[in-house]
């Protein structure tokens, strides 16, 4: 392959990302990391833009902890390598991520050494299977019949079901049978917008009609689909230049 | 009690067994008082009987010895023996005549004689009673009945009826003396004498003696004197001198029939009496009767002992010993128990439970020896003096290198854990759980930032207040990660401790996302063995909270009030240890 190997870093503790980010020399391993995530909800809306081949995630987090991630994630994404991170303390939870088709486990607090090693062998992995996002990108699709009215279609059925939290592209695109990159790029010559803005527009929107009825913002990020209240304050505050809290003050005045 | 009732009581057993001897005691006793009155009875009567059946034997026998004395003197009267020696031709009217009057002369002294007959050797004869008797002329030639009287050589003879020759004609029977008449001077025999003796004899001799259930009998079943209806009883067994004693039913009533020859005499005597009340022996009824009583008595008393002193005393103790079982508080049992054994019985129950409690205070002492050992354990483990070392060490470092926030995190990781281990303690004062809750907040502010402020709120007179290890901490921890990180604003964290009458009142309050009814009353009144519920959401809390339940002894020692999206407050309150121990 011709390009560097795609990583993402999904944990909820951002001195976590950063050491991890940092303590390793990914230039040497022919990799970048591409982003991170501090949540299962935040990394299911930012990964069809991030295109990882890689994913760290942390088994514990709030909202949508590492399991469900990872199962949401193998059914979209059947190549992507996923990393489970744990803490010696959770064996429960590692003993229910036995099923799940992870590439490895690593224990906390982790060692550069051994980092290294597995990307090694996940590098190898990769370069024996085929570039799933290059696949997306050059797939044609069957669907030819169904082009002029898919964008309405979507944005229907998006606008029906953004409260789902797992609701995402790679998602809508299996749904209706086209590939992602497709989607994606049909999408944003139909609309002007990505997928992902469109999406998170439309909860923002609700989301502004919510806090005018002075609603707690954790409880208002969970009605409109981001029950992470920490990214759902990040999105409120870039749609709208104010944070939440200010926002239903000054509408209270 | 289910199962007392499937076995059968010692008291009910101990009844059923006294009643049953009771039983059979009484029925042996009226079989066996049964028995001896009846032989008792028998012997009796027989004894009678054989009396009075020797007495009459007797009497009849010196009657008939009478009479034979009677037949000696008319065989020596003069005209009599003339009669018998005269020759045939001189025998006329007149001198068998004569003869008669000799005889009656003699009978004049005596009663009783029916008739006197007499023959001469020629068979002429001679009799005083002529008109009642028929004689047997044919038989009278015959030489067949003189025989037995000629072989008696002059000896007496005593037979029934003159050996058939002669028959009173009203058929009345008659005893005959009998005997050869011989010449005194030539010893010549002369003649037959026969003596008859009147039945009524006999009938008046039992008159006069007044028995009326006697027969007198012929041994050939003729009927002499007495009660005839007796006669049906007559069997020649009875001609014996032996007395014979048979039973038999007159009406309905069993008789005793008995009977015996009279000394070699033809006449049989039968006797029958009734089985009366004279022959029951009462002295020894009464005797025997007396034993019972004293048995039945004896039995009631053993009884009563039985109830009063063992079955009762074991309810007692029992029941004691089930309240025991019941509270579960092992008390020694003080119950005055009336016999030895049970005391016995009682000093071994309450040595057992001395036993117990000893044993349950020996065991648990051991428990916690094995829990510090585990902790001194686990902190050896855990190398402190090496932890610290090195973090002392990799401060230097940073310090070194101008990472002044490095050595500030390491210092505070070394003092939570300094006062995270406290050299094993499991109880610590308030003071040092505040410090390891301050620098586990510190530790998770470099975590995740600036998401809340903290605020300290603890009285002096707290600080030295003696609590388990860790109870604060998990409160905060829970404040974080199930309040405030939940919620993504920032919020704050208040610790609050106050001494209220001699009770700590420790109270954490976050501005988190709050909690339910339904999550409270869970983390609240969850079962020590449904834990697996909780698990992972609060699980921290829930069992601080048990600890301090199990600390405390007592589940009322916490309190949490909440409002969703905008605090919890959960507050323990912790009696003073001494009070605790106590």
């Amino acid at each position: 392959m011709d390009r560097k190997y795609r990583v993402m870093i999904i944990d909820d503790e951002e001195s976590a990302r950063k050491l991890m980010r940092a303590a390793i020399n990914w230039d040497e391993l022919d990799m970048e990391v591409v982003g991170e995530a501090a949540s299962g909800i935040e990394a299911i809306n930012v990964i069809d833009d991030l295109k990882p081949d890689i994913a760290f995630v942390d088994i514990s987090m709030p909202f949508m902890d590492g399991i469900e991630f990872t199962q949401t994630a193998t059914g979209r994404y059947p190549n992507l390598i996923i990393i489970i991170m744990t803490a010696i303390n959770q064996f429960e939870y590692a003993r229910k991520c036995v099923s799940l088709p992870v590439f490895d486990y690593m224990l906390k607090p982790m060692v550069r050494s051994e980092i290294t090693k597995v990307l090694v062998r996940a590098k190898k992995k990769l370069a024996e299977s085929n570039d799933f996002w290059e696949e997306q990108k050059a797939e044609p699709t069957g669907e030819a019949a169904y082009e002029s009215n898919a964008t309405e279609l979507i944005k229907k059925y998006v606008g029906e079901n953004f409260t789902d939290s797992k609701l995402n592209l790679a998602f809508v695109a299996q749904h209706f049978g086209f590939s992602s990159s497709y989607l994606s790029r049909k999408f944003k010559q139909d609309t002007g917008k990505n997928f992902i803005e469109y999406l998170t527009d439309l909860r923002m929107k609700k989301a502004i009609t919510i806090a005018k009825s002075n609603v707690k913002m954790y409880q208002a990020a969970a009605e409109v689909g981001i029950p992470d209240p920490n990214y759902f304050s990040r999105c409120f505050k870039k749609y709208t230049g104010m944070s939440y809290s200010d926002y239903v003050t000054s509408k209270a005045e | 009690m289910g199962d007392k009732n499937k076995k059968s009581t010692l008291s009910s057993g101990f009844r059923r067994t006294i009643i049953g001897i009771v039983l059979i005691v009484s029925i042996s006793f009226l079989i066996s008082t049964y028995i001896i009155t009846q032989g008792e009875q028998k012997n009796y009567v027989i004894r009678e009987s054989d009396n009075v059946l020797r007495t009459l034997s007797n009497n009849i026998y010196s009657d008939v010895e009478n009479y034979m004395d009677i037949s000696r003197l008319i065989m020596r009267e003069q005209r009599f023996v003339y009669f018998l020696k005269a020759d045939r031709k001189y025998v006329d009217e007149n001198m068998t005549n004569d003869a008669r009057f000799g005889i009656m002369d003699v009978l004049n002294a005596t009663e009783g004689v029916d008739c006197v007959i007499a023959f001469r050797e020629d068979m002429r004869k001679v009799e005083t009673n002529t008109v009642s008797y028929e004689f047997d002329e044919g038989l009278i030639n015959s030489l067949s009945w003189r025989e037995k009287i000629y072989a008696n050589e002059g000896g007496a003879n005593v037979v029934l009826n003159c050996n058939g020759i002669a028959r009173r004609r009203d058929g009345k029977p008659v005893v005959t003396v009998e005997r050869a008449v011989y010449d005194t001077n030539s010893q010549k025999r002369i003649g037959i004498l026969m003596v008859n003796i009147a039945a009524n004899v006999f009938q008046e001799m039992l008159n006069q003696l007044s028995y009326n259930n006697i027969c007198i009998v012929g041994e050939d079943g003729t009927f002499l004197a007495g009660n005839e209806d007796y006669l049906q009883y007559y069997t020649p067994e009875f001609a014996n001198p032996k007395i014979i004693n048979k039973n038999i039913k007159i009406g309905k009533e069993r008789m005793l029939l008995s009977g015996c020859g009279v000394d070699n005499l033809p006449i049989v005597i039968m006797r029958v009496s009734q089985y009366g009340t004279e022959g029951i022996p009462y002295g020894i009824l009464y005797v025997l009767l007396f034993l019972l009583l004293v048995f039945v008595i004896m039995a009631v008393h053993m009884g009563m002992f039985i109830k009063n002193d063992i079955t009762n005393p074991i309810y007692k103790l029992s029941e004691s010993m089930d309240e025991n079982k019941n509270t579960g508080n092992l008390k020694k049992i003080d119950i005055e128990m009336p016999l030895m054994e049970l005391d016995m019985l009682k000093g071994d129950y309450n040595s057992l439970i001395d036993h117990v409690n000893e044993l349950i205070e020996t065991l648990l002492e051991k428990e916690k020896t094995v829990q510090r050992a585990e902790m001194r354990v686990l902190q050896e483990q855990i190398k402190p003096h090496f932890l610290y070392n090195s973090l002392e060490t990799i401060g230097f470092l940073a310090l070194d290198a101008g990472a002044g926030k490095v050595h500030d995190a390491l210092e505070t990781l070394g003092s939570f854990y300094r006062n995270f281990l406290s050299k094993g303690d499991r109880e610590i004062p308030l003071s040092r759980e505040v410090q390891i809750v301050k620098d586990y907040l510190a530790l998770q502010k470099l975590r995740y930032g600036d998401i809340w402020d903290e605020e300290f709120d603890i009285a002096d007179d707290t600080k030295k207040f003696i609590v388990p290890k860790l109870i604060l901490q998990p409160l905060v921890e829970n404040s974080i990660y199930h309040g405030i990180r939940l919620k993504g604003e920032k919020g704050s964290i208040k610790v609050r401790a106050r001494m209220e009458e001699d009770v700590l009142h420790l109270t954490v309050r976050d501005t988190g996302v709050g909690m339910t009814r339904q999550q409270i009353n869970k983390i609240l009144y969850s079962e020590r063995n449904t834990k697996g519920d909780i698990e992972g959401e609060s699980f921290g809390l829930w069992g601080t909270i048990e600890r301090i339940r199990i600390y405390c002894g007592s589940n009322d020692v916490v309190r949490i009030e909440s409002e969703v999206g905008e605090y919890t407050e959960i507050e323990f309150i912790i009696p003073e240890r001494t009070a605790i121990r106590s």
